[in-house]
């Protein structure tokens, strides 16, 4: 480690310890599936252009723009000249203490490696970010001298060399670098740029902040010719002409951005409202989340919507909910699409594909109050269907349906938790503006290029803060207790220092600074708990998850109202239950009455309609009276009995037959009176008997008719029994919710991220470690070792003996050859069993397939 | 948390009225919400924008209310709805319509944004002038009612601060000896003076006609009054001579047989909106003289016409008086912005509990149609359906029966159809009156009605509104228009003037069972239901066997 530093990515790696190793394969997933084979191997896959690009974007903005300052320094480039590109000739202290974080972030990340002195960007990072004529560079700034001078005639150079003021050279190489010292020696430059006319300086004022390329004439006037002459421009293609980097940073102070962001804006609470107010209103809102989801199910009871052949519910099914449910659309197809997500619905897969709730919402159904938000709370956190996208159109301009395809979003989970983690961070009680939640989220995760208003993130974000509180996560747009214990976040006393070990331990993943800014001291913050360093808290494993929903459940359930088992009947036929009632209570109320308002209280209303609903139901008249008496708080209106009653006399005086379709009837008159009706002409009837009509037509025409005529005619079963109709509610077979769709691999767990290190360390020690040369040295280093087989024999039976290790060349058997460091155990029967370094465990191999055996040099 | 109000997602509120800080939180509510169903038990008051703006136009915030809904909340109010109820308020004042010194009658804006929406409209751009500057905009002074209208409509409603012409001056006081104005009588005339103009809902019998003479007596200038009919006309001047200074010379009628113009006239709809030659000959009415109010008696029944000549009458005073806002035609909002906003309410049962209307026994008696008449009314037409039902020969046994358990009581029979009408008045022996009735013949035996020397009186559809008996304790009702719920109103409105014995009121309603007849009277007693008068159900065999 006395060496003046790593020569390379992988030796640098190789240098890391466990915890650094670790820490950048749980913010790089990708880089080990499949795990790689040694450290090398990690490198190249670090450098690949797809991984590099992944890990930029997960950048925050100041270490981005760390990055891109790097990107245009020299390489390798000090922490000094860094920190000068980064806040100019003035300095900057927020910068100055910011700085050793984010470049701790782009170590961590394999992004930069190298000493203090010889910080390198990763090439692929480089050539992403630095400024090329195609993508300009997001500082704004052009290529440097020497870059723009390549294509140049010697002669030129000397021309412009001579005209800025130098001795010519004998060469063009030293007279680029004499013109690139010049340009950077501020005092010199500032001397060469006095003698400039002031148009010319104004020329350049408008390219010193990018993007430096502009376009002159075959014939440029004199004060361009001006310029150009010394270098100050350089042309890049015939009429185009374009400012060199070193002129540009030498007008901007030395500065690579216009500005820097080097703390991350912090949400500004807009209002504080009191925690119990907040619980209050969140636990309303959850207690609504439930009835929605309820009432939306029991609406597709009896057939819900069809299945689009594309999958998906139509937009008309989708408007028909929302006026069912009282909600706006975008609002329906959150609920519809939350169901579906916590597999309370799906299609039920017959001939004629329809929506339907599945076994799971029954036994849902069955859990208590707190638990069923729970689930539900908890589908919405990890789910990536994405509800908000709904009604809009996909890239190939195909509307965007409910509980059809393509609203997956990989980024969805991340952003809610990061949304709420953000919340959290705020004192209790308080509601940021969303805007300045975004802010903040932009900050975190910029996008790279031009920002938009309206990027996929910031439009996740805003559909995070109104899901939240629809969900009754938030109340007032403040995180609730039991939002809180949701997202597993500690008490937020405890939130304000962030002690939680677990948590510690994560967002040292991130800031992984060795220093903590200071500027935690001195920020406008101070005296909020709010995080200027990017705490990222990662979302919960399933398992941690599951305990963090049973503890919101906890939370939640003394806040939900307890259902009531009364309701108050009253004289204009209505009853109002003042609350939550118990589900048998509610169940027959919802058949009894129909239901005219929802809210805290449900306001039933009875009708004609619907107390002969109840009696179709099998309810009989006494069955109801008894109902009412026993839940009302008041007595039973007169009116009511009344309504009853008259319903109950007249129903079931009729009595239609399915089978052979007739009217039976005690009483000729009404038959006499059925049979004069114009309106009965239609149905056929023929008098069988004084008491009995017949028809050809089918019974439920039948029904329809008489009952349009005004009549309330019970079907009647073969045997003379009333048919009950009572709908069976429709459901789908066993369904499984469907998975989120996460972005990449997953994190690795701690197991795996151990076994993978060691891992990738046998095979780097395998590939690595200096080699005893075979004494007859006919093998040339780095290929596999040949020996005859008889030597390999003797030699394995000496590793036996002694337990060193030997490095073998082995042949499988798809005839894939490779190197292995085995330390052999046995030899017999052909075969050498061994444990192998490279791939961490005991192996058997036969002796015919390995090439040849070599003893691995002595360590020094 | 344990309010007495419960606030619904569909913006009604419920009120359980047994609560110990209910009449705390109905006071609170009351100035945004409006009373949509009073019965026993819980009260229900829905949140509209009008009700919204009402408040904001008698000086109440959005602040005040969503405090309101907040404090009386049993559960956590939905946080969407505060928030609706906010913008909503905060909709209003936006725009002002006031009077400029050099540009007469302007629409001034704190909101540009608003002005260029609402000058963008197709239906504002006619009615306004010129820019004045980039918040000021002319209006045609004849066009500020219907502007004020349109741009209710659109949803910015403006707030009228140009205030009202003091019209002719005529002195006019009240005459109060031996009787006074009750307190909510004055409480309604000092709501209305403050707001400048607007409407008060009262129930039946409860003294509307008085709330209009002490705002004239407020007023003291020249005074229109448009009234449904003829005899309201001569009830209203009646009522002036006793209990003002008014004499009989100084009220005229403006009627279909008479035209006179003086201080204060009285003038009916019909004639108003009596048409020849596609033109109204008397609007020139509402110019004759200069009104400094202008009454509206009954003004849930303003005819559609009038609201157009009401449009032009904003810088007058007006005065809505009604029972009810519930309009079947759903013209409320209309109401709102051209005669003005709610400025009174009461609920009936809280006047009937301090001993203003007479308590009222509602009865709905179910008569069964015999078999011949069934089949009759299975086959009938479906338009003849009701009448069929409606005059069936089995109400008036029933309707005799009453009559004898009540004998010697003042009883009104109200009815629909002239025939029936004719044939009850028959076997009642009682005399009729109806549309042909000349006015003269019909005081005549209002007379003596009122004086006890008959007892009974059948009367049409004519007798809805406006005539005062004060002695009538018992009306049966045989038929109706249809459902038509303030009709219910307006004829259980006959029987609740106060008794002099203090004894109760009886109303009863005749109805054919398991026809339409049941389902218009089930229609129609939903309003009284929601006023919490509950109705009994009778068998008729039962009433007829104990008669």
């Amino acid at each position: 480690m006395s060496t003046p530093g790593p020569r390379s990515l992988a030796e640098a790696l190789r240098l890391r310890d466990d915890a650094s190793l670790a820490a950048l394969l749980r913010a790089r997933p990708d880089l080990i599936t499949p795990v790689p084979s040694d450290l090398t191997q990690l490198a190249t896959r670090a450098g690949t252009r797809a991984s590099v690009v992944r890990a930029l974007e997960r950048l925050d903005r100041f270490a981005l723009q760390t990055a891109e300052a790097l990107a245009v320094a020299s390489d390798p480039a000090s922490y000094d000249e860094l920190l000068g590109l980064m806040t100019g000739d003035e300095g900057d202290p927020k910068v100055t203490a910011a700085l050793p974080r984010a470049v701790a972030t782009l170590r961590e990340q394999a992004l930069v490696w190298g000493g203090e002195d010889r910080l390198r960007l990763v090439r692929t990072a480089r050539e992403l970010l630095a400024p090329s004529p195609q993508h300009p560079s997001p500082t704004g700034l052009g290529p440097t001298v020497q870059e723009a001078t390549a294509g140049m005639s010697p002669g030129r150079i000397q021309e412009i060399v001579v005209t800025a003021g130098l001795a010519s050279t004998h060469d063009s190489v030293s007279a680029v670098a004499a013109l690139t010292g010049l340009f950077n020696d501020r005092g010199r430059m500032a001397a060469l740029l006095a003698e400039a006319p002031a148009q010319s300086r104004e020329v350049l004022e408008r390219l010193v902040w990018g993007p430096p390329y502009g376009q002159v004439t075959a014939e440029p006037a004199a004060h361009l010719r001006h310029l150009l002459d010394r270098g100050l421009l350089l042309p890049t293609a015939p009429g185009t002409v374009v400012l060199p980097r070193e002129v540009a940073l030498h007008l901007r102070g030395g500065r690579a951005h216009r500005t820097t962001e080097p703390l991350p804006p912090a949400p500004e609470p807009t209002a504080v409202h009191r925690p119990q107010v907040v619980d209050a209103t969140a636990a309303g809102q959850a207690y609504t989340a439930l009835a929605t989801v309820e009432e939306l199910l029991k609406d597709w009871d009896e057939g819900g919507p069809a299945v689009l052949r594309a999958g998906g519910l139509s937009v008309r099914d989708l408007k028909r909910t929302a006026v069912a449910l009282d909600v706006s659309e975008p609002v329906a197809a959150f609920w519809v699409e939350l169901a579906y997500a916590a597999g309370l619905l799906a299609s039920d897969g017959e001939a004629d594909e329809r929506y339907a709730a599945t076994p799971a919402y029954d036994e849902w159904l069955e859990q208590p109050a707190a638990q069923r938000w729970a689930r539900l709370a908890q589908t919405w956190l990890t789910a990536t269907r994405t509800p908000g996208l709904v009604g809009g159109r996909d890239a190939k301009d195909r509307a965007l349906s409910a509980l059809g395809p393509g609203l997956d979003r990989s980024a969805a989970p991340e952003v809610r938790h990061r949304v709420l983690t953000l919340l959290a961070g705020l004192p209790e009680g308080a509601a940021p503006s969303p805007d300045s939640v975004l802010d903040r989220l932009r900050w975190e995760r910029p996008l790279r290029g031009p920002q938009q208003d309206d990027d996929l993130r910031a439009r996740l974000a805003r559909w995070t803060l109104t899901e939240a509180e629809l969900l009754g996560v938030t109340g007032r747009g403040a995180l609730s207790g039991h939002g809180r214990a949701l997202l597993g976040a500690p008490a937020p006393t405890g939130a304000a220092k962030k002690g939680g070990g677990r948590e510690a331990a994560e967002s040292g993943t991130a800031t992984a600074g060795p220093s903590r800014p200071r500027v935690d001291d001195n920020g406008p913050g101070d005296k909020l708990p709010v995080h200027h360093t990017p705490v990222v808290v990662e979302p919960l494993s399933p398992p941690e998850q599951a305990v963090a929903s049973a503890a919101a459940a906890r939370l939640l359930a003394p806040l939900l109202p307890e259902p009531l088992d009364h309701v108050l009947l009253q004289a204009d036929l209505t009853a109002v239950a003042p609350g939550p009632l118990q589900r048998p209570l509610a169940d027959m109320l919802d058949v009894l009455a129909d239901v005219e308002s929802k809210g805290g209280a449900t306001v039933y209303r009875f009708t004609p309609g619907s107390v002969r609903r109840a009696l179709d139901a099998g309810r009989t008249a006494s069955d109801l009276h008894a109902f009412l008496a026993a839940h009302s708080r008041t007595p039973v209106p007169q009116p009511l009995a009344y309504l009853i009653d008259d319903v109950a006399r007249k129903h079931g005086h009729l009595r239609v037959g399915a089978a052979s379709a007739y009217v039976r009837c005690d009483d000729d008159a009404l038959l006499n009176e059925i049979m004069a009706d114009k309106r009965a002409a239609s149905l056929r009837l023929r008098r069988l008997a004084p008491t009995v009509l017949a028809t050809q037509a089918d019974p439920a025409t039948l029904l329809d008719g008489l009952r349009a005529m005004g009549f309330a005619p019970a079907a009647e079963s073969a045997d003379g029994d009333v048919v009950i109709t009572r709908p069976d509610a429709h459901r789908t077979p066993p369904r499984a919710a469907p998975e989120p769709v996460p972005d990449g691999p997953p994190t690795p767990d701690a197991t795996l991220l151990t076994a993978a290190i060691r891992a990738i360390r046998a095979g780097d020690l395998a590939s690595t470690t200096p080699r005893k040369q075979p004494p007859s040295a006919t093998a040339p280093t780095g290929a596999l070792p040949r020996t005859s087989s008889a030597e390999t024999l003797a030699t394995m039976q000496a590793a036996v003996l002694t337990g060193e290790a030997l490095w073998i060349g082995y042949v499988n058997a798809e005839g894939a050859a490779s190197q292995r460091v085995i330390a052999p155990i046995r030899v017999e029967g052909g075969f050498v069993t061994a444990y192998d370094h490279t791939a961490d465990e005991v192996r058997t191999y036969p002796l015919h397939r390995v090439t040849g055996v070599a003893e691995l040099a002595d360590e020094t | 948390m344990n309010g007495p109000l419960i606030v619904q997602s569909d913006k009604t509120l419920l009120l359980e009225v047994d609560h110990e800080q209910a009449d705390e939180c109905r006071r609170a509510i009351a100035a945004f919400a409006e009373l949509e169903r009073a019965p026993e038990h819980i009260h229900t008051y829905r949140v509209t924008p009008l009700g919204l703006w009402n408040a904001r136009a008698a000086g109440h915030d959005a602040e005040q209310v969503v405090d309101a809904l907040v404090q009386y909340s049993r559960y956590p109010v939905p946080h969407a709805l505060l928030v609706d109820v906010a913008e909503t308020m905060d909709r209003y004042g936006r725009l002002t319509l006031s009077k400029h010194p050099t540009h007469g009658l302007v629409l001034t804006t704190t909101d540009r944004p608003v002005l260029e929406e609402v000058l963008r409209s197709k239906r504002i751009a006619p009615l306004v002038g010129a820019r004045i500057d980039p918040d000021t905009v002319a209006v045609h002074p004849s066009e500020r009612g219907q502007i004020k209208q349109t741009l209710l409509k659109l949803g910015w409603p403006a707030e009228d601060l140009a205030g009202y012409v003091d019209g002719e001056a005529h002195p006019i006081e009240l005459n109060e000896d031996g009787w006074a104005l009750r307190p909510y009588q004055k409480q309604a005339v000092e709501n209305f003076w403050h707001g400048g103009s607007g409407v008060v809902v009262l129930p039946c019998g409860a003294g509307k006609t008085l709330v209009g003479a002490g705002s004239m007596a407020q007023a003291k200038s020249t005074t229109l009054i448009l009234v449904t009919n003829t005899v309201s006309a001569r009830q209203w001047k009646h009522e002036l001579v006793k209990r003002t200074s008014l004499t009989e010379d100084e009220i005229g009628e403006y009627s279909g047989t008479r035209k006179e113009i003086r201080p204060v006239t009285i003038a009916t709809y019909q004639v108003l909106t009596t048409k020849r030659k596609g033109v109204y000959p008397h609007l020139e009415l509402f110019d004759s003289r200069d009104w400094g109010l202008i009454v509206y008696d009954e003004v849930h029944l303003l005819p559609a016409p009038v609201f157009k000549f009401t449009a032009d009458l904003q810088a007058r005073r007006r005065l809505g008086l009604t029972a009810t806002l519930v309009r079947e035609d759903g013209r409320e909002s209309d109401v709102f912005s051209l005669i003005g906003p709610k400025r009174f309410d009461a609920p009936w049962k809280e006047i009937e509990a301090q001993g203003y209307i007479a308590p009222a026994d509602c009865v709905e008696v179910r008569v069964n149609l015999t078999d011949s008449e069934r089949l009759a009314y299975a086959t009938a037409e479906q338009e003849e359906k009701y009448r069929f039902c409606a005059t069936t020969d089995t109400k008036r046994k029933v309707t005799e029966a009453i009559v004898r358990r009540f004998a010697g009581q003042q009883i009104l029979v109200i009815g629909q159809y002239i025939d029936q009408l004719d044939e009850l008045g028959e076997h009642l022996d009682a005399p009729v009156i109806k549309g042909e009735t000349s006015n003269a013949q019909r005081e005549k035996l209002f007379d003596a009605f009122r004086e006890g020397e008959i007892s009974v009186l059948v009367v049409s559809k004519v007798a809805n509104f406006s005539i005062d008996l004060p002695e009538a304790t018992v009306a049966i009702q045989v038929s109706g228009t249809f459902g038509s719920r303030q009709e219910e109103a307006q004829r259980l409105g006959r029987v609740l003037r106060p008794k002099a014995d203090g004894h109760q009121a009886h109303f009863y309603s005749v109805v054919a069972r398991d026809t339409i007849d049941q389902d218009f009277a089930a229609h129609r007693q939903r309003f009284l239901a929601e006023q919490g008068y509950a109705y009994r159900i009778v068998d008729a065999d039962e009433l007829l066997a104990e008669g």
